[in-house]
């Protein structure tokens, strides 16, 4: 069975070795027949690295320990759910994932687009191919999925911070993401190779774009989630290496989203947005690299390996070459529009980019600095999470408050009149919240104050906008006024989509604001029958009880919870000795309020053998809105994914007017 | 400059660059940030670090009464240092003798006496084969 795997994944180096190399001499001589057997090599190397996996999935799922992957990353024991995840646990396995979603992304978005696109679909299949043959050469040479052993009566199995139902959904997520980057950017680079540096590359790349920066924002969240209810420190987001891994380049995208509307609309920003595709995709190699090669020290330490020297420099080449086609074709770029005004759409938008852009760049910094500082002051120095919050609050505010500009601001140049006119009841709405909420105390913390008024303001736009078109709807003959509010989504669904995940975002800030600048936190050794305040409720610790299950001792203190003089039910806080990995993990309770989105927070930190109990306890107003968030989230990219026929055509029909200069 | 830039953009970007570049200068030299040392290299100074190391048993006390102690060596590397610790606040799941750890403090009288609260275990390897004693 190995033996089938490893020649799998030759076939696929072969193949993809192929397709970059006749690929590009195809389009270089414009060769229709030989490109087309290039991009006919590109969609077999899926299907021999779909064998490749269907292998390793039916090793993992047969329990077959002379694959040493599968040894090393399961047990006979391990539930089958846990078992399939280990195809994604271990380096090999997640690299045979990333070159089988790579070669899947690449072959579908060749065959969706080669029909207009032909000219520019060329070009995108050696770039898809350059890039599947450094995976499949790391998977076939460097790190390969299919290494044998003698077998082992049982394997190492999985660790039990891992075998958690997150881990099935986390880390493939986050994949989908990185990989599907590679899209755009295949395409961006296929635009300067050939050439056709119109607005095609854009309008073909437009939804992969989303479906990839959608499923890094859902990765990043249930990650979080996941950090918040098992690993029980308290918190959702400790600014780790490997977590600004998966932030970096999905704030790279998110500017590269909203610049290209500019470039759709108004033909600027051309440059600015391959640099971003570019910046996008190197970030995504770039997280890869810091999450394997262990080079900065993460709370998340993966298996170590050899593979770190290779990405980076496959990262320093593709950077390269990048940037030297980029200038290539600088003369091409150039935008047939400029910048009318400083206060306009396009400059709102430029802000946004600047800020998303400075944000992502200062985490960077943030990330790589203890290597620079140990290259040039021969020490390491870490940033801690106060460098990060910091500059979190100094851009993401602005951004904040810009999300309720931007999209209602005129473009070319807004006059002062019709900026008093649009912005006056969201203004009026958000000095109201923060005065309300001044009175009500929450001046304890100004940048959560200023996040509640800021949200406040683009709550009122966005619910604006929504009335305004779905009054105009009614007004030209929608009959009811759920039909009017669905037929204007349907009339536009990009922009109202784009409308949700901005509600979503603020969902997010507010959640993010109300856990961390109004939380609450107690701490106290409790006996049995003792009770500690903390914010509005009473915890009773009432008793201490031991179980064991199968291959752990439960050990569990049962609280008493009231608010005031209302009883609100128990709360049952402890610990899990793991008995054979000989590891302890903390078993927090939780009680969310459905009503106000706070969380009781419990963590039994240490439990004497006497019965007295150390408990840790938070209160964390509003944080249930960032779980909320995802799900809005989630609904708003769907409405703007949605299949629609009529807005690509537009969309089409725009790029090929906005692609002759000099008409305006 | 090749090409006719709009003032507009120009100005923007250069202001958002200089402030950026201000904030950085600003925080990662006379602000945050602490240097990130093994326990061989501590002895000596005074000032708050970050010092990462290994756990080396016995560990005594109580986090929340007094402090836990224990002794951090180096990762890596031949060192016969043994650092002795202090330390208050929450202890991760993770921590016992042999682990990678990471503490924020400084030197007290010999003794490293860690910031409240600021032990970071490092998850053992994604996957930690078991002690050679339980494989057959």
């Amino acid at each position: 069975m190995a033996e089938l795997g490893r020649a799998a994944l030759v076939v696929t180096l072969g193949l993809t070795t192929y397709a970059l190399i006749a690929g590009a001499a195809a389009a270089h001589l414009g060769r229709r027949r030989l490109a087309l057997s290039a991009q006919n090599a590109l969609i077999a190397a899926f299907c021999s690295t779909l064998v490749a996996s269907g292998v390793l999935l039916a090793a993992l799922l047969r329990h077959d320990f002379s694959f040493t992957y599968v040894a090393r990353t399961t047990s006979e024991a391990l539930p089958t759910a846990y078992t399939i995840s280990a195809f994604w646990g271990g380096q090999e396995g997640s690299l045979l994932l990333w070159l089988l979603v790579l070669t899947g992304f690449g072959a579908l978005a060749v065959r969706l687009n080669r029909g207009w696109a032909r000219d520019l679909i060329v070009w995108v299949v050696p770039v898809f191919g350059a890039v599947a043959v450094f995976f499949s050469f790391l998977v076939v040479v460097v790190a390969s999925p299919f290494a044998v052993q003698p077998a082992p009566a049982d394997g190492a199995g999985m660790n039990p911070s891992l075998q958690n139902p997150y881990m099935l959904a986390h880390p493939p997520l986050l994949y989908l993401g990185y990989v599907g980057l590679t899209v755009p950017f295949a395409f961006a680079i296929a635009a300067l190779l050939s050439g056709r540096t119109d607005e095609r590359w854009l309008v073909a790349t437009r939804r992969w774009t989303l479906v990839a920066w959608t499923a890094l924002g859902i990765g990043q969240l249930v990650g979080a989630h996941w950090a918040y209810v098992e690993v029980g420190w308290g918190g959702y987001y400790a600014w780790d290496p490997v977590e600004n891994a998966a932030l970096m380049p999905w704030l790279a995208a998110t500017a590269f989203l909203h610049s290209v509307m500019i470039q759709e609309k108004r033909g600027m920003l051309r440059v600015w947005n391959v640099l971003l595709v570019i910046l996008a995709f190197s970030l995504s190699l770039f997280g890869t690299f810091l999450t394997r090669s262990g080079v900065v020290n993460s709370i998340h330490s993966f298996t170590q390996s050899s593979i770190g020297p290779w990405f980076l420099a496959f990262i320093a080449l593709t950077v390269t070459v990048s940037l030297a086609l980029l200038f290539r074709r600088l003369p091409q770029l150039r935008s047939p529009t400029r910048l009318e005004s400083p206060i306009s759409r396009e400059a709102a938008f430029l802000y946004n980019n600047l800020l998303l852009l400075a944000l992502c760049l200062t985490i960077l910094w943030g990330v790589v600095y203890p290597l620079l500082s140990e290259a040039v002051r021969g020490e390491a120095v870490v940033l801690g999470r106060s460098y990060f919050d910091f500059f979190l609050r100094v851009f993401g505010l602005p951004l904040l408050l810009l999300m309720g500009i931007g999209p209602l601001i005129a473009w070319r140049k807004a006059s002062l009149r019709s900026l008093v006119t649009t912005f006056r009841w969201p203004t009026t709405v958000a000095l109201a919240t923060g005065v309300l909420l001044l009175a009500l105390g929450a001046g304890s913390s100004v940048p959560g104050l200023v996040t509640y008024t800021f949200s406040a303001f683009v709550v009122a736009t966005i619910v604006m906008e929504f009335a305004r078109g779905t009054r105009a709807r009614k007004a030209l003959g929608a009959e009811s006024w759920p039909g009017a509010f669905q037929s204007l989504i349907s009339r536009n669904r990009r922009r109202y989509g784009g409308y949700v995940v901005h509600a979503a975002i603020v969902l997010l800030a507010i959640g993010i604001a109300g856990s961390s600048a109004f939380d609450s936190v107690a701490e106290a050794k409790l006996r049995p029958g003792e009770s500690m305040d903390v914010g509005k409720y009473t915890l009773a610790y009432r008793s201490l009880d031991e179980r064991q299950v199968e291959n752990a001792t439960e050990i569990r203190a049962t609280l008493a919870v009231s608010r005031g003089d209302r009883d609100l039910g128990t709360l049952k806080a402890g610990k899990n000795a793991y008995t054979i990995e000989q590891q302890v993990s903390n078993e927090v309770g939780i009680r969310s309020d459905r009503l106000t989105g706070e969380d009781l927070f419990v963590i039994a930190e240490q439990i004497d053998p006497d019965g007295a109990v150390y408990f840790r306890v938070f209160v964390k107003p509003l944080v249930n809105l960032i779980w909320i968030a995802g799900l809005v989230f989630v609904l708003g990219s769907a409405i703007a994914l949605w299949p629609d026929a009529r807005e690509q055509r537009r969309l089409v029909a725009r790029a090929s007017e906005v692609g002759v200069p000099a008409t305006r | 400059m090749a090409r006719k830039a709009s003032p507009a953009r120009l100005v923007i970007a250069l202001s958002v660059a200089a402030v950026l570049a201000v904030f950085l200068l600003y925080t990662s030299i006379a602000g945050g940030g602490n240097p990130s040392i093994a326990p061989s290299e501590l002895a000596g100074r005074t000032g708050t670090v970050q010092l990462a190391g290994l756990v080396v048993g016995p560990v005594t006390g109580d986090a929340h009464a007094g402090g836990l102690r224990f002794r951090l060596r180096d990762i890596g590397g031949e060192s016969a240092t043994r650092v002795p610790v202090r330390y208050m606040g929450s202890v991760p799941d993770l921590f016992k003798a042999g682990r990678h750890i990471v503490l924020d403090g400084r030197l007290r009288n010999g003794i490293f006496v860690a910031e409240p609260g600021s032990m970071i275990t490092k998850c053992p390897s994604k996957y930690a084969p078991k002690r050679s004693g339980d494989s057959a």
